[in-house]
């Protein structure tokens, strides 16, 4: 049996829940209507049978999560991921962080940027691009009541323009909700 | 049915003009509200508990403009059993194990995640929760905090 995982690593991960998963084979139709909408059918993950347990939200959530994460214009798909990274440092889903870390560090192929947050979290020194995307996300997770004015207008700065912006926002956002279900419900282990 | 962030934001013309360019993004947002506090099936989490701890949970991050929406809400269903769920600092203790347990849950998930723990869920099933409730109350901190989150951003889009 492994141990469960309490720091930041890049080391691919499994996710083991603290709920009970739904059992495919007693599933009920909403549940089944849910979860086909998931991008792989052969091969449900333990974490979206987690989530059917309450196939209303579920069934929302996963083409959202996709729109906002992929969908076409606007801010790049790395710019996501940052959004997405900055989110999982402060609510330590350590699961989410190493999956989008690795996400960002395939499409940009800047392995640096990534490492620079794994050694020194929150207080990371970055490209001015990234350290502007990666402070308002960590500002706006961490106290969303005080959002800091002047990270906004670093973002500004670097040159985002509206539409970039709302994608970073919800970007973010999108992993306070993840963060909050994967964190919350599971915990990572060392993938075996 | 109306949609509550562009209500929420004033119904601010140049937001609502911003946030129609992400149309599908918008549409699910709003049906994910739906889901999370008025579902078809609402299990053991009645409409009126739902409001009333999505309220709460804009208290705990000062969101304003969202706890007026879900404090009318409430008001909406003519139900004062919840009342006391709104304020912040309200802990029924052992006066109602299951509900502390559930307030408990929902603060630290909302301000507090990272704390979270295997001892949580674990106090939620003693309290008489179980799995599909878990994962309900789970759904609903995750969907509401989102939607904070996303005022919040928006916010400082509209006004600098």
């Amino acid at each position: 049996m492994s141990e469960p995982v309490h720091e930041f690593t890049l080391k691919p991960l499994d996710w083991h829940p603290y709920v009970r998963p739904v059992d495919l084979e007693t599933a009920t139709d909403e549940q089944r209507d849910a979860l086909q909408i998931t991008p792989s059918n052969t091969k449900i993950s333990d974490y979206v049978l987690v989530l059917a347990q309450d196939p209303e939200t579920l069934k929302e959530r996963s083409p959202l999560f996709n729109d906002i994460m992929y969908s076409k214009e606007g801010l790049s798909r790395a710019g996501r991921e940052m959004g997405a990274l900055a989110a999982s440092f402060v609510n330590k889903c350590i699961y989410c962080a190493a999956v989008h870390a690795n996400r960002h560090i395939q499409l940009e192929k800047r392995p640096e940027v990534i490492e620079a947050i794994y050694e020194k979290g929150l207080e990371a020194d970055l490209p001015d691009y990234d350290q502007a995307l990666f402070n308002f996300g960590v500002d706006l997770t961490a106290h969303p009541d005080n959002v800091g004015v002047y990270q906004f207008y670093h973002l500004r700065e670097t040159g985002l323009d509206d539409l970039e912006i709302l994608d970073l926002i919800h970007a973010i956002a999108i992993f306070g909700w993840a963060n909050r279900l994967m964190h919350t419900l599971g915990e990572p282990h060392i993938k075996e | 049915m109306v949609d509550v962030i562009d209500k929420v934001l004033g119904e601010d013309a140049d937001m609502i003009a911003l946030r129609n360019r992400r149309e599908l993004l918008k549409q699910k947002t709003q049906a994910s509200y739906e889901a999370a506090l008025t579902p078809k099936n609402a299990g053991n989490f009645s409409f009126a508990l739902r409001a009333a701890l999505a309220a709460r949970m804009c208290a705990l991050w000062k969101a304003a403009e969202l706890e007026a929406h879900y404090r009318d809400l409430l008001k909406s269903y003519g139900e004062t059993a919840f009342d006391a769920i709104l304020d912040p600092g309200f802990r029924p203790g052992e006066a109602d194990a299951k509900l502390d347990a559930i307030l408990e849950r929902v603060d630290t998930v909302t301000l507090t995640p990272k704390e979270a723990s295997r001892a949580d869920v674990e106090k939620l099933y003693a309290a008489g929760l179980d799995d599909r409730d878990t994962v309900t109350l789970a759904s609903l901190t995750a969907f509401v905090n989102y939607q904070i989150l996303v005022v919040a951003g928006l916010k400082m889009l509209r006004d600098h």
